[in-house]
């Protein structure tokens, strides 16, 4: 077991170094730099002043002996300097992950919670008018634009109800100590994780059915009935735990796209996350930061991937006895 | 996507307004009211910094301007007002200037404000880093008193361009005692700027809000009147008009909001939209021939293709009546400097071909020739603009090869690479056009990867003669005739012009008394706002 940790492990480091090889020639390629970004912002026309810029920010370097240099900073665990935002990559990044994890955090576990509910509903009251209901409510989920759900759950519950605020993480310049500032968060996090949450519910919804209906099919779910098992503990204790797998997988595979998701959550709702930061970074093509946050967003999902094979051995007796 | 003409907009935004301007009238001899939380935002995105010595844009120099000042104010009606500075006079030849500053004045750190801070601000800031060509002529600076600083040219500089200096985005006046001996650009400071301004900067919580607190030593102890100015940031215009609906917002400057929702805000009174307060920074949409391509380098064809597009159509479609078709190369917002004796191109595709036709384009196999245009995808209008621009080159029979790139490849194609047939950008321009707007024609102004200037080729050196005279003539009456000049010839030679002047729109609570009374209102302090609840 310890073996396979270690060996998941090391396998993020190949992957991480492949992620920044991979991003930084993709960077290279886009046309226009941060420093025709820069120049402009700044209303910079002196050839020197540009020149001397270039010098600074070792865009005169060949892009091999930029990456190598970028390479050899990443291993000493420095990100980098971000010029545009006068301050060090790795702080500008610890500043808005907390957001980013927070509302990552709960739109999955709404994710989780409506989707495999629904999926588990509609599994057992196979072709009734609730297995619709979650059949169309998924698909409804599933291609409305976030943006657009994000607007009109803001326009019912900010501006109609006026529940919950329009935007923001927190109440500003509200300071009653520690408790009330969790839920003052925990009240700007309702509308942006339901937003999120629920496209992803979506997709969780069918696969939890189609999942829950195959495994009902199987012989040790007939044997479990004939032993006369209550339906509730049939379904709870055996298809249920069977079924969940096929999530397990989708989960790992999500958390990565949850920040491309987040980026325009973010946007609606003025959430101070990375996925702000990373549109920004990328249109002004402010790489030492879009590199920042891909090592470290990769680095989640490696991490996040280890966890759920991890989880597997948990749930399948069948991988821990291979 | 419901269509709303020009007239309606501007009739339901006038319904709006008229309501609240009578209100506004109705408390015009209250006295301003003391305190509370005023929670602002803008038509963009969050800046990079709180300070970019050098500009940064809109957005840094939104937040920046709230803490640290400058030296005077140009109001509305373009009269300059002190500010750090009492008195600015010129010496007869024009070739230095003397300017009192304003005592008892100290930075938000307690230290006190002296002509040291505005020497140095002016050599080791605004002379190398945000001046640029404008303080070309610049020698010297120097302390005469401890409240007291001259200004020294190579050359007669007149008035109204050095004020507009040390009123503008490039006169902001740095603390020496947390500046000197530092690289001023990349200082840590710009992210907590320390000024002289009427508010302090409290936290910056990145990628949420800013927020400031009241000065409590600001020098003029009648202000300002807020308690609290909280900046805000929403990337999503229908997100800030929700914002706006549910209370969360007092103010939002620079077309915060979408141009349809505005009637409907306005509608009730609760909201007023103000288009007032941008006389110093005039936003167009230009268009411009790239003078090293044989295809576009004709002055027919420049004509040909200018006769090609309807303006009116475009102000109206594409900027929902947010603004106008532009007459020469000065907007019309410019009081001071616009004219419309200028050569214009009305709307007139059969002229345009009869053009193209003599100009030894004629149609053939369905085509006179092929251009390349590149429209700065910056913008949202940007893209329906170039659409625009296609479809009514199409018209006439030019094929159009259309590229709307992202923003950073824009600056790159057409002011690097010069890499365009024809391409559609924006500038903004103040009311001095020296050398905001000038630099776009003149030889100097042609310098390869430097944005916002000559990126089309022209030059002309009787438009070179008339900026050179422009930059020193000292008589205003003069100096207007010159400008007029300017303007006639670059829009007889039209390299580029604008197509559109854009009516930017600050939408606020009714109760939010005071906004909108400078040339440049984002930039200025906010000292004088109140809010009458």
């Amino acid at each position: 077991m310890h073996r396979i940790v270690i060996r998941r492990l090391l396998q993020v480091i190949p992957l991480l170094l492949g992620v920044v090889v991979l991003n930084f020639t993709l960077i290279q390629l886009a046309p226009g730099s941060f420093l025709d970004v820069m120049t402009a912002e700044q209303q910079i026309s002196d050839p020197a002043m540009i020149e001397r810029l270039r010098e600074t920010y070792g865009l005169n370097d060949p892009a091999p002996i930029q990456l190598a240099k970028y390479l050899w900073s990443v291993l000493r665990l420095d990100l980098g300097f971000s010029y545009r935002q006068n301050a060090p990559v790795f702080s500008v990044i610890m500043d808005h992950l907390p957001a980013t994890v927070i509302l990552m955090l709960a739109s999955i576990g709404i994710a989780l919670l409506v989707g495999v509910t629904a999926g588990v509903l509609a599994s057992v009251k196979v072709n009734t008018i609730w297995d619709n209901l979650v059949s169309i409510s998924a698909v409804f989920f599933f291609a409305a634009p976030s943006f657009w759900l994000g607007i009109m759950l803001t326009v019912l519950f900010a501006v109609k109800l006026g529940w919950l605020p329009v935007g923001g993480m927190r109440t500003i310049g509200a300071d009653n100590g520690a408790l009330a500032a969790t839920f003052d968060v925990l009240h700007h996090l309702v509308l942006p994780a339901t937003a999120l949450g629920l496209f992803y519910a979506a997709t969780y919804a069918r696969m939890m059915r189609a999942s829950m209906l195959e495994v009902f099919r199987l012989d040790f779910v007939r044997t479990a009935r004939s032993k006369g098992l209550s339906r509730a503990r049939v379904v709870m204790a055996h298809v249920l735990r069977n079924a969940l797998l096929p999530i397990v997988t989708l989960l790992g595979l999500q958390l990565g796209t949850v920040l491309g998701g987040s980026v325009v959550i973010e946007a609606v709702f003025s959430w101070p996350g990375l996925g702000s930061l990373l549109l920004d970074s990328v249109m002004s093509r402010n790489y030492p930061m879009v590199l920042g946050i891909l090592v470290l967003s990769s680095l989640v999902v490696a991490v996040a991937n280890a966890a759920v094979d991890l989880l597997y051995f948990r749930l399948d007796p069948r991988i821990r006895a291979r | 996507m419901p269509h709303f003409s020009r007239r309606q907009f501007l009739a339901a935004s006038a319904a709006g307004l008229i309501a609240t301007r009578l209100d506004g009238l109705a408390h015009a001899d209250t006295a301003a009211k003391r305190g509370g939380t005023l929670v602002a935002s803008w038509g963009g995105f969050e800046p990079q910094s709180l300070f970019v010595p050098p500009g940064g844009g809109s957005s840094p120099y939104f937040t920046a301007t709230k803490t640290v000042e400058r030296l005077l104010r140009l109001t509305s009606d373009l009269k300059f007002e002190p500010v750090l500075a009492l008195d600015v006079k010129a010496d007869e030849d024009f070739r230095s200037y003397t300017i009192k500053l304003r005592p008892n004045v100290t930075w938000h750190d307690g230290r006190e404000f002296t002509a040291d801070d505005v020497v140095f601000s002016v050599l080791d800031y605004w002379k190398p880093i945000s001046g640029g060509v404008s303080l070309k002529a610049l020698t010297g600076a120097e302390k005469v008193d401890q409240h007291t600083v001259r200004l020294m040219f190579d050359q007669p500089v007149p008035e109204f361009f050095l004020k507009s200096i040390l009123s503008g985005k490039a006169g902001l006046v740095i603390p020496k005692h947390i500046y000197a001996g530092t690289n001023i650009i990349t200082n840590p400071a710009n992210n907590a700027p320390i000024g002289t301004g009427p508010f302090k900067v409290k936290e910056w919580v990145r990628g949420s809000h800013v927020e400031y607190t009241r000065n409590e030593r600001y020098w003029d102890p009648a202000l300002p009147h807020l308690d609290r100015l909280v900046i805000r940031w929403w990337r999503d215009p229908a997100s800030r008009s929700a914002a706006f609906e549910a209370g969360q917002l007092d103010i939002a400057a620079f077309n915060p909001v979408p141009p349809p929702d505005i009637p409907r805000l306005t509608a009730n009174g609760k909201f007023v939209a103000e288009t007032k307060g941008y006389a110093n920074s005039a936003w167009v949409a230009t268009i411009e021939f790239n003078s090293r391509r044989d295809v576009v380098k004709a002055r027919e064809v420049k004509y040909a293709l200018l006769h090609a597009i309807d303006r009116e159509f475009i102000a109206d479609t594409i900027y929902f009546g947010r603004a106008r078709p532009s007459i020469g190369a000065i907007s019309s917002s410019n009081t001071m400097f616009f004219s419309k004796d200028v050569p214009t191109y009305s709307f007139d595709p059969k002229k345009a071909a009869k053009l193209l036709d003599a100009a030894g384009y004629p149609v053939k196999g369905g085509s006179r020739f092929k251009v390349n245009v590149v429209s700065a995808g910056w913008f949202e209008e940007n893209v329906k603009l170039g659409q625009y621009v296609k479809q009514a080159f199409e018209d006439v029979g030019v094929t159009v090869d259309l590229a709307i790139p992202d923003r950073a490849t824009s600056l790159k194609r057409i002011y690097t690479d010069y890499d365009f047939d024809v391409a559609i950008s924006n500038n903004s321009a103040s009311i001095e056009p020296v050398p905001q707007t000038t630099q776009y024609y003149t030889t100097d102004g042609i310098v390869k990867g430097a944005a916002f200037r000559n990126a089309n080729g022209y030059s002309n050196p009787k438009v070179d003669d008339l900026v050179a005279n422009i930059a020193v003539e000292t008589d205003p009456a003069k100096r207007v005739v010159l400008v007029h000049d300017f303007n006639r010839v670059v829009s007889t030679d039209a390299p580029l012009l604008p197509l559109i002047d854009l009516e930017p729109v600050t939408i606020a609570r009714a109760d939010v008394r005071n906004h909108s009374r400078d040339a440049d209102f984002m930039g200025e302090s906010w000292s004088d706002l109140w809010l009458d609840r």
